[in-house]
């Protein structure tokens, strides 16, 4: 049964360090060791297993009474003027620690040292006890590693640098470690190709962005692309003489312009009431347009045609023509812009915001381009 | 100090007495190992060379240890014989005698060690009071 039970204990002891969670403290293997030690000596008293929290407090305990004792012999051996400690410190420190439980002879003051009633209860216990040797051979340890040491001079077959330093010291470290040299940029910069570079960079961007706008433009309203550009045409060719604000609008008529064919919802509509003008049609979807989902105009609903209309007008010049008019037209004169919708207060300050935000991007895409 | 012949006697007979258990001690050997005791009497600044030094503390510490855990054991066998006077059946099972954290802070309480199992549960406005003062 005890060989078992040390075995038992003997494994226990093995596995708790292997099996601790976390970092593996300095101490390990002494506690480990004072817990088979603990554990043999309570299978001796009579126990026949244990809690590991109760072994490890009372393994705990034993070796601060361990260190206690130590401490206490050396104080006494420096009472007494001396480094090392002989049996007298052991049995004052004894006496200090069993002065709280008593031991016989604790009252009597001027007795010999040697009497002591402490020492008489260890050797009655040396007698009555059986001996118990600790299970397995225990190793010298702390283990002492020797340090690797920086080689000296002599080692490395050099001089010293300067004859006030002896051979025998640790070398210098090499100068490259620790001397600074300059660093040379490889590549050649020529700051005009670079300006060069960066205008032709921005203008790829400028271009790029008013692409984009313009396809924002045509999708967001099918239909009144084709009458707004219209419309920019007749002022276009009018502005070409006079000063557009000062010229009588055009009469119904006066003017050939070719007729946009209406879309079928709208074309209802019109039939329904009175006539109404192109540009009061269109003036809800521009303004969807222009600001997104806003007030509306009378509560009137707003709705865009599904399906795209044939339209016909006359193409100034070939290329870029969709998007390209409202736009320069906006860059161009920002306030004429509002002059081609229905003189709306509201509307010309919403119609204002957003053509100089979009007048912001087309001046200023580098900004754009780094966001 | 005592100017006896007799207590003279007296004092040459524990010196003898004290030299021959030392002598004994390198028969017996402790529990705790060599290698252990020194390591810790070197952290708290012991310095002998002296190995009957070492197994005397060695075994001034199981001698701690085993009245410590024999006070426990004691405790542990009343504890036992106070349930199995209740119920007769317990007896079988409660054979086993393990050492617990409870009895453990009992006997250590004897030493003027103060160790406390820490409570799982705060389950009554008791928990955690000293058990002396709690009522049972």
């Amino acid at each position: 049964m005890s060989g078992v039970e040390s075995t038992k204990d003997m494994r226990k002891g093995e596995d708790v360090p292997g099996s601790s969670l976390g970092i593996p403290k300095a101490d390990d293997f002494g506690r480990s060791v004072s817990k088979i030690a603990v554990a043999q000596i309570c299978e001796s008293v009579g126990y026949q297993g244990y809690k590991e929290s109760a072994l490890e407090a009372l393994a705990d305990i034993s070796i601060r009474y361990l260190c206690d004792l130590g401490k206490n012999a050396s104080f006494h051996a420096n009472l007494a003027g001396r480094t090392e400690c002989n049996v007298f410190d052991i049995r004052l420190a004894l006496e200090d620690l069993g002065d709280s439980h008593g031991f016989p002879g604790a009252s009597e003051i001027g007795n010999c040292l040697v009497g002591s009633g402490i020492v008489k209860e260890i050797v009655q216990f040396v007698d009555t006890k059986e001996e118990i040797p600790f299970a397995q051979p225990v190793p010298r340890f702390p283990v002492v590693r020797s340090g690797k040491l920086i080689p000296s001079f002599e080692h490395m077959n050099e001089t010293p640098p300067g004859k006030h330093i002896p051979s025998w010291l640790p070398a210098f470290p090499d100068p490259h470690t620790y001397n600074h040299t300059p660093m040379w940029n490889e590549r050649a910069s020529d700051p005009c190709a670079d300006k060069i570079e960066q205008a032709r960079q921005r203008r790829k961007a400028e271009r790029a962005l008013l692409r984009l706008q313009q396809r924002l433009v045509c999708n967001g309203s099918t239909g009144t692309c084709a009458s707004s550009v219209l419309d920019a045409k007749t002022e276009n060719i009018q502005e070409a003489g006079s000063n557009p604000f000062l010229s009588a609008p055009l009469q119904q008529g006066e003017k050939d312009v070719s007729e946009v064919v209406l879309p079928a919802k709208l074309s209802n509509e019109v039939s329904k009431g009175d006539h109404i003008s192109l540009l009061d049609a269109f003036v809800p979807a521009i303004d969807a347009m222009k600001t997104g989902p806003s007030d509306r105009l009378d509560g009137e609903k707003t709705f865009l045609p599904e399906k795209r209309p044939s339209v016909q007008f006359k193409f100034k010049t070939g290329k870029k023509i969709l998007g390209e008019s409202l736009d320069l037209s906006l860059q161009r004169k920002g306030e004429r812009s509002s002059t081609f919708l229905l003189p709306d207060d509201e509307r010309d300050d919403k119609k204002k915001r957003a053509e100089f935000i979009l007048r912001q991007t087309t001046e200023y895409p580098m900004e754009l381009n780094q966001s | 100090m005592n100017p006896n012949p007799q207590s003279s006697d007296g004092k040459h007979d524990d010196d003898s007495a004290l030299s021959d258990f030392l002598a004994s001690l390198m028969d017996y050997t402790p529990t705790i190992p060599d290698e252990l005791v020194k390591h810790y009497l070197a952290k708290s600044g012991f310095q002998c060379p002296d190995v009957r030094l070492i197994r005397l503390v060695a075994v001034a510490t199981q001698k701690f240890v085993a009245e410590v855990a024999s006070d426990a054991l004691q405790h542990c066998k009343a504890r036992q014989a106070a349930v199995v006077k209740d119920k007769r059946d317990k007896q079988q099972k409660d054979k086993r005698l393990i050492l617990v954290m409870d009895d453990l802070s009992k006997s250590l309480h004897e030493y003027g060690v103060n160790v406390k199992h820490q409570e799982y549960f705060a389950d009554s406005p008791s928990t955690g009071i000293d058990p002396a003062s709690r009522e049972e």
